[in-house]
């Protein structure tokens, strides 16, 4: 296995060459990788609103944002300007600190799960051991936050939405982590660099789908309810509830619960295409198609050409299952909170706990197909 | 236990059967993607209203009698005919007259009933103002015609859907020669002539 | 001192005083909502620790588990009751002032010649480990088998007695009707259900 290029010897060799000591040109280095990824997660969430709406439009025959830039391209930048200047209101009896930290602390953990998004062999911050438990993890942070802006806005339509928030953040949580477990148990590693490594080498047909298909069911029905997706969109709830916990926000502190949920959708897009589509790896196995034509895997060409076909390849994967979720968005109609429980509880926890224990035996049966 | 079997092979049916459901509504959607917006872009395209469309009420001022019926007739006796009898004349002269279009549900009764046909309806429709007392039409106001679609070079003109040839769903990018499905008055007159051949041509 | 040590150092005087704030807010403030939330800033301080200490996979549990299951449960319950009380003075208070003064003392004095005792030379040739989770994994299945099974059984336990908790069925005479349920006070009437071996694959007609 090759390693591809490594950005971070290059760059420290570059800065070094031009003569900062090697320490200082690390430290140069530290904090590039971070803000590459909050650039990329930001103009992720702007593509994925601009997507959302072209394809809402789509769908109801529309023809979506048209004139704020080249095919409304620029309506998220705008929605987000307007955002910004739009005044920041706190409820008179509400709870100004908790209403202030309480968005803070449903962004700031999707953001930190970017830290273990591989876009290629080391394009990602940290390969860290336990990549995808990390991000699950981190996810079960939220629900405190919603719970904090739920209750500090001194709202019962608020109060209600937080703990809705809660409830199936955490009821998903389980068949999420169950439908991971699956895939880990077959690449031996909770590390996002080994998952994407083990199912690569045969394009295609290496990728988990084939062999977790129930497993990609359940991970996209939870992850779907997680990032609050409109099947199971019931914590803001326009007819029943105003927005849920939202519902006092303005400005800036709605803005963050907007990004967030976006850098979300695009989060759990990217790790559908991680766990289950194999990564940056592209439909066709591309260094044996190179070995065969006679490329050698270290030309720095090549290199770089893999580097940025696997950036498309991980992207392109995770926006079609954005398209997915917009797609279903306009299709399924929002269930009741009862319904919601009932589907966490009753049907996805008991097929993932089925899902865990036949992959486990066909680990044992077939250890070359599934990880021995 | 063979119940219980039984249950579980019922709820996997279900759940199977839930499953294809959600695909054809995905495959809906997906085909909804394909077709045309049937969308007018509105201050850049605009729908030519139909022959019979009730917009803004237009009023002439030299044919009006002051004889009061559009306000009999309203369901809401919304006109203000102001009037005073000219004695010299022996007449009803009009000083003023109006129509509140916030108010008006353009339902041209008075229309119908005007007996100089001093009154008509407009083709106009794009009746939002500032301020709801500007929608207080004096006779002068009414007195304007409005600007027609299809005369402005800003706007382009969309037919609506019952003007469109057979088979056509969307008015855009229509040559103009397109007709119209069905028969033109001119032709249903005609076949009127030939089926009674008793009425007289003059 | 290179530049991970000073971050080492930092982070951990942080860390501490947070964890050791956060845990004086939870027991000092009187709003109980700021101390359920407080506690959650003691667990992420805590996780922030084992970070420290190399313990990665225990840190990342330590938060799914604390924050976001235990907390978030202590926050659920205190936010569905929402019950605003004065602190009513409580005769002979001081005699549970003094029980709870007791304990604590006795455990942090318990703690403390723990710590006193144990030594912590780190040994200088520290074998670098790659992933605790194998570590871990391999202890659970061996030296800690026990204790791990047990705990799974209590949670096993745990997880029935919640369900009998949340079914609440009412078990009827034959001949009582469904209309004439027993109607506890402040209860709502709750719809007899049936248990799924037993009933038959057609619904009973109504």
């Amino acid at each position: 296995m090759n390693s591809g290029i490594d950005l971070q010897q290059s760059v420290i060799e570059i800065l070094s060459n031009l003569g900062l000591p090697p320490g200082v040109a690390k430290l140069v280095w530290l904090p590039l990788p971070m803000v590459l990824m909050l650039v990329t997660a930001v103009l992720g969430v702007f593509t994925g609103v601009w997507l959302e709406r072209k394809i809402s439009a789509a769908a109801q025959q529309r023809i979506g944002p048209e004139y704020i830039g080249p095919l409304g391209i620029l309506a998220p930048a705008a929605d987000g300007l307007k955002l910004l200047f739009k005044e920041d209101i706190t409820p008179g009896n509400a709870d100004a600190v908790l209403f202030t930290i309480g968005p803070a602390l449903v962004v700031i953990p999707v953001f930190l799960s970017y830290l273990v998004v591989p876009f290629g062999q080391n394009m990602l911050i940290s390969d860290l051991s336990i990549g995808v438990f990390l991000w699950i993890a981190l996810s079960s942070i939220a629900p405190i936050g919603l719970l904090m802006s739920g209750y500090a806005s001194n709202n019962k339509y608020s109060l209600l939405g937080g703990l809705r928030a809660a409830a199936q953040s955490i009821s998903y949580e389980i068949p999420l982590a169950l439908a991971v477990l699956a895939v880990v148990m077959m690449s031996n590693s909770l590390s996002t660099i080994d998952i994407v490594n083990q199912q690569s080498g045969y394009g295609i047909l290496g990728w988990n789908v084939w062999r977790q298909p129930v497993g990609l069911l359940l991970f996209w029905i939870a992850a779907l309810a997680e990032c609050e997706r409109l099947p199971f969109d019931l914590p803001e709830a326009e007819e029943e509830i105003v927005a849920g916990y939202q519902t006092e926000y303005s400005g800036m502190k709605f803005a963050l619960f907007y990004i967030g949920s976006y850098v979300n959708l695009v989060l759990s897009a990217l790790f559908v295409a991680i766990l289950y589509f194999g990564g940056w790896g592209f439909p066709v196995p591309l260094e044996q198609v190179a070995s065969l034509l006679g490329v050698s895997e270290t030309n720095a060409v090549f290199q770089v050409v893999m580097a940025a076909i696997g950036i498309v390849t991980t992207l392109l994967k995770a926006y079609f299952f954005i398209f997915l979720a917009i797609l279903l968005r306009w299709t399924v109609p929002r269930v009741r909170i009862d319904q919601l429980l009932d589907l966490g509880w009753k049907f996805l926890l008991p097929v993932g706990l089925a899902n865990l224990l036949l992959t486990a035996g066909l680990k044992l049966t077939f250890p070359f197909a599934f990880g021995g | 236990m063979l119940k219980f079997l039984n249950k579980i092979g019922d709820y996997a049916k279900e759940t199977l059967q839930s499953a294809r459901y959600i695909g054809q509504g995905l495959s809906v959607t997906f085909d909804h993607m394909q077709r045309r917006p049937i969308t007018v872009q509105y201050p850049y395209e605009k729908l030519i209203p139909s022959e019979r469309f009730r917009g803004r009420i237009h009023f002439e001022f030299d044919k009006c009698i002051s004889c009061e019926v559009c306000v009999r007739v309203c369901p809401i006796n919304l006109p203000v005919v102001d009037w005073e009898f000219n004695k010299e004349l022996k007449k009803k002269q009009l000083r003023h007259y109006s129509i509140d279009f916030g108010v008006c549900i353009f339902c041209a009764n008075c229309v119908e009933y005007c007996p100089t046909n001093c009154l008509s309806v407009t083709e106009e429709y794009e009746l939002s103002t500032y301020d709801r007392h500007e929608l207080n039409f004096d006779n002068v106001a009414m007195g304007r015609l409005p600007y027609k679609v299809t005369d402005d070079p800003m706007v382009t003109p969309i037919r609506e859907f019952a003007y469109l040839p057979a088979g056509t769903l969307s008015g855009h990018d229509l040559p103009a020669s397109a007709q119209r499905a069905g028969d033109r008055p001119e032709d249903v007159a005609k076949t009127l002539k030939t089926s009674s051949p008793e009425q007289s041509e003059d | 001192m290179n530049l991970a040590e000073g971050v080492q150092t930092i982070s951990f005087a942080l860390l501490a005083l947070m964890m050791i704030g956060a845990a004086l807010g939870v027991v000092l403030l009187d709003n109980i909502v700021y101390s359920a939330f407080l506690l959650g800033g003691v667990f992420i301080s805590i996780s922030g620790l084992y970070l420290l200490l190399n313990a990665d996979f225990v840190s990342a549990a330590q938060i799914l588990i604390y924050v976001g299951a235990v907390n978030v449960l202590i926050l659920f319950a205190i936010m569905l009751v929402n019950k605003r009380e004065d602190f009513s003075p409580v005769p002979r208070r001081w005699i549970r002032k003094g029980g709870a003064a007791l304990v604590s003392v006795g455990l942090f004095a318990l703690l403390g010649t723990m710590v006193v005792q144990t030594p912590w030379v780190i040994p200088a040739n520290l074998p670098a480990t790659t992933s605790t989770l194998i570590i871990l994994g391999e202890h659970f299945f061996s030296d800690y088998l026990l204790p791990f099974e047990l705990a799974s059984v209590l949670l096993l336990m745990a997880l029935v007695g919640a369900v009998v908790l949340a079914r609440r069925e009412y078990v009827l005479d034959d001949e009582a009707s469904v209309g004439e349920m027993p109607q506890l006070p402040l209860q709502l009437p709750e719809r007899p259900k049936e248990p799924v071996a037993l009933s038959g694959t057609s619904a009973p007609s109504r």
